[in-house]
């Protein structure tokens, strides 16, 4: 399998957004000079869930982009067989050339993650980077994270990474191709 | 790829001014990051700086007011007129001999600041963000030990130990106030086997990482601490050694009697957390290898120079001055002087610009800024009669906005304003504008020079950073030093007398033998490398007048006040049964709290990206006392002032509370103004002429006011 991925270390993550918008100024999702809050393009959200009750609370934060399916609905969706999955990398990669904007793929994606531009008649989405990877570089969010919550390499390297630091992987989240990591209760 | 096409800068979205990367492609800013020669982090609102820069709404010529304050009308007019308004204005007031009612509210980058330096030739005052912040810390940690009076010196996180203790009394540090880097640094310091303790009525991001989070009573961090320090010194768990060396003769004894009856059981009474767990807090504290502790909320309870003393105690008697994990004494880089330096007017012969019925108390106060003043009542009583406010937004961050308003258009007996010119410099649309005489339009971070030198924040790294221009300014716009630099050759040509802003900074760099040149060689950075630590041992002593640690403060003997009280201010503890809730202002990491450029950056007001709501956040235990359901629209009332909002239901903050966010309530530009949002300081007393006590014992009331909530 060659499948590239980020691992979410839930341990670190602490919700700043810092990678939506460093994301968005590396792929050009906003004008800067008209931009109005609730009306830009993002390939990355920030999750939380606080649990328990005062003044016993916990509390996680991690993030959610394109989960680079294993078998990605999108493609499946897709009527002009814009989207692929590289055979090289894993990454679920849509051809902006080819999409005819059929807005399939968004109602099909289980993880809300595909954007549409509606001036170019397109769906977007994060590719990892792609045109970053390639090259030897890391996924922009990856290499901006404040905490350093976010880790970038094979999966499988990934979670070996995970198990030798002691954290676990959290299944329910992680059964694609983004890992989310935490340490045991303890 | 743009591998090679970084230029290193300064961020400028908050006061932290991050060392950064701006990528430039044919002479547009596309992307920013942390600068890896210096901590290599830069957070979300230093991300959303291209939105600033580049966004339709920047103000783009200078401006001057017709029709009436607060009706926000304005015609352009030029540079040359705008300067000439100022020069005349200024020189009339130093004809008159009242070049002291001129204040320059400012948030100095540097020690020699240029709008500093023209301030001190003008015979003016500089109000900094200190009065609103944590100039009562500040002044604690200078009386008690002595240190560079910085705006704040935050732990330095990456030199906490295994085994450090790490503790947040009101502190959101994730929010980057003191570099980006520091969420790392602590996490970095936890993964090596640090602990971190929280101290915080809200349960927040810093409290989700936790090892201990401790729900305090607003106001009780005072009270908390001084039944730490009463189990440590009477449990012989204190750092004798250390105190019998550096402590002044006689105040370790003082000390025991004073602590004798706050004995945790006591402290919790007011505290509202159990004695048990400040036992527990006092033996982490004696277990630990290193403690320190930072604040923010808590210095602004309204006794914060009575919490500013506890901190300083509990650091002095565990021994965490300037040690790995403890209290850094960073200091100032030797820059060379401009020469001549024009001196700063003397505030004891002016008398400080201090309002207030109490005002002649705060002779006792020695500080080279204003220790506490507010510019309504000084307006009101004929001590601000021309101000000027860069980087700042006084409409909305003065305690008292209705009372601040009311200031800005008051007239006298000939019916022209008391206060005879404003003059703003922004880049974005601001409330504080709406009331302004002239409007100047300032320069981001991208497009102007400025050298950084302060022990800065948690910058101790680089010490000095250059930001420099990566792109042509925008607009007709002029950056606020080369403004002041401009009115200081026409008035002050003795003090002016060099180029421009590039060869004052070429000048001073002098000192550390480099050059404007040289820095830009170097990827605009220096450093010596290192802060260091236990720097009073090779001086021998500490910067205090008897170079011993000060416990006592002996000089405020006669108004009771050597010795902090674990009480808030009366006026804090008068009309629990009319305003059963606390208010807790707290700030997040998406908003630099009232500054007009981030509360009209779309990204950082954007849901996804940043934060575009403001409702009052109760715990549900109160909301079913009261019969409120989220989303519900109530209104918060303060004995000064009230605002309508949302309610918003958390299991985050502690029943009692009311929390809500700092900073919104801006009317101008069409990003800051979505929503009904209000501002807290609507709620919060004009100090000047509403607070007695909390006058005397410092800081702001931000956290500490009472308030009532019914739909």
């Amino acid at each position: 399998m060659k499948q590239l991925s980020i691992m979410v270390d839930l341990d670190r993550c602490i919700g700043c957004k810092t990678c939506i918008v460093a994301c968005r100024n590396h792929h050009g999702l906003v004008d800067h000079e008209n931009a109005m809050p609730g009306e830009m393009s993002h390939y990355i959200r920030v999750e939380n869930e606080l649990t328990g009750t005062y003044p016993d609370l916990a509390e996680d934060f991690w993030v959610v982009m394109c989960q680079h399916c294993k078998k990605p609905p999108c493609i499946k969706a897709c009527p002009s067989g814009a989207i692929a999955k590289d055979v090289q990398t894993g990454i679920v990669r849509i051809d902006k050339a080819a999409c005819t904007g059929a807005k399939k793929c968004l109602a099909k994606c289980p993880y809300d993650v595909i954007q549409f531009d509606a001036a170019g008649n397109f769906a977007h989405k994060c590719d990892l980077c792609y045109d970053r990877v390639i090259h030897g570089l890391e996924p922009v969010c990856v290499e901006v994270c404040l905490a350093d919550a976010l880790r970038f390499g094979e999966k499988e390297i990934l979670l070996m990474h995970a198990e030798a630091e002691g954290k676990a992987l959290i299944k329910k989240r992680s059964t694609q191709s983004i890992l989310y990591v935490k340490s045991p209760k303890g | 790829m743009h591998r090679n096409e970084w230029i290193p800068t300064v961020c400028y979205q908050c006061k932290a001014e991050c060392a950064i990367l701006a990528r430039v492609e044919d002479g547009v800013v596309k992307e920013v990051k942390g600068n890896p020669l210096a901590r290599g982090k830069m957070c979300v609102k230093g991300m959303a700086g291209i939105t600033t820069l580049y966004s339709a709404e920047r103000l783009k010529y200078p401006l001057k007011r017709v029709g009436e304050r607060g009706e926000g009308r304005f015609e352009r007019i030029t540079w040359d007129e705008a300067l000439d308004i100022m020069e005349k204005k200024l020189r009339e007031l130093r004809e008159r001999g009242e070049a002291h009612t001129f204040t320059y509210s400012m948030f100095p980058h540097s020690t020699t600041d240029p709008k500093w330096r023209f301030v001190n030739a003008a015979g003016g005052f500089i109000s900094t963000g200190l009065p609103h912040c944590d100039s009562a810390k500040i002044m604690a940690h200078l009386h008690t030990f002595g240190c560079f009076p910085n705006h704040h010196i935050a732990p330095m996180y990456y030199t906490v130990p295994k085994g450090g203790l790490m503790i947040l009394s009101g502190r959101h540090p994730f929010g980057c106030l003191d570099d980006a880097c520091v969420p790392r640094d602590i996490l970095n310091a936890k993964a090596r086997g640090a602990k971190l303790v929280v101290i915080d009525p809200i349960f927040r991001s810093e409290a989700a990482k936790a090892d201990w989070w401790i729900p305090i009573k607003p106001g009780g961090d005072a009270a908390l601490f001084l039944g730490v320090c009463h189990y440590l010194l009477t449990n012989d768990l204190y750092d004798k050694a250390f105190c019998d060396k550096w402590v002044r003769p006689g105040d370790m004894d003082n000390l025991m009697a004073f602590i004798a009856d706050k004995t945790p059981e006591n402290m919790s009474r007011i505290c509202d957390v159990p004695a048990a767990d400040i036992v527990r807090l006092a033996k982490m504290c004696a277990e630990a290898k290193s403690v320190c502790i930072d604040a923010f909320k808590s210095i602004m309870y309204g006794n914060a120079m009575d919490w500013g003393h506890v901190w300083s105690i509990l650091l002095v008697i565990t021994g965490n001055l300037d040690n790995p994990g403890g209290q850094p004494l960073p200091e100032i880089a030797p820059m060379a002087p401009v020469t001549p330096v024009p001196t700063a007017p003397n505030l004891k012969e002016l008398g400080y610009h201090r309002t207030g019925p109490n005002k002649d108390r705060f002779d006792h106060y020695n500080f080279i800024l204003e220790p506490t003043w507010y510019a309504a009542q000084a307006v009101k009583e004929g001590t601000l009669k021309v101000f000027f406010a860069s980087e700042c937004n006084p409409a909305l961050s003065e305690m008292g906005s209705g009372e601040w308003r009311k200031a800005m258009t008051m007239r006298d007996e000939k019916g022209d304003y008391k206060l005879e010119l404003f003059v703003v410099t922004e880049i974005m649309p601001s409330e504080t504008m709406k009331w302004a005489d002239l409007v100047l339009p300032d320069q981001t971070n991208f497009e102007r020079w400025e050298l950084l030198y302060m022990p800065w924040w948690y910058n101790y790294g680089h010490t000095a950073a250059l930001c420099r221009p990566v792109i042509d300014p925008l607009h007709e716009t002029r950056h606020a030093n080369r403004v002041m630099i401009e009115l200081g050759k026409r008035m002050f040509p003795e003090y002016f007398a060099f180029k421009d802003d590039v060869e004052y900074y070429d000048i001073e760099l002098s000192g550390v033998g480099m050059s404007m040149q040289k820095l830009l060689d170097n990827g605009g950075l220096w450093s010596p490398g290192t802060a260091g630590f236990r720097k009073y041992e090779d001086a021998g002593k500490f910067n205090t007048a008897s170079g011993k640690i000060e416990l006592e403060w002996r000089m405020y003997a006669d108004i009771g006040q050597q010795w902090p009280s674990p009480e808030l201010p009366l006026e804090f503890r008068r009309g629990e049964k009319e305003f059963p809730f606390i208010l807790v202002n707290f700030r997040t990491i998406f908003l630099n709290n009232t500054g007009a450029w981030s509360q009209n950056n779309a990204q950082l007001r954007d849901p996804v990206s940043g934060l575009d709501a403001n409702p009052v956040v109760i715990n549900p235990i109160d909301a079913v006392r009261l019969g409120i359901a989220e989303g519900d629209m109530v209104t918060v009332a303060s004995s000064t002032g009230q605002v309508r909002l949302p309610v918003a239901l958390s299991e985050r903050i502690k029943p009692g509370c009311a929390g809500l966010i700092h900073g919104f309530g801006q009317t101008m530009g069409k990003v800051a103004a979505r929503g009904n949002w209000a501002g807290d300081n609507e709620l919060i007393a004009d100090a000047g002429s509403h607070l007695d006590e909390q006058d005397l014992r410092g800081g702001e009331a931000h956290v500490a006011t009472r308030v009532n909530i019914h739909k």
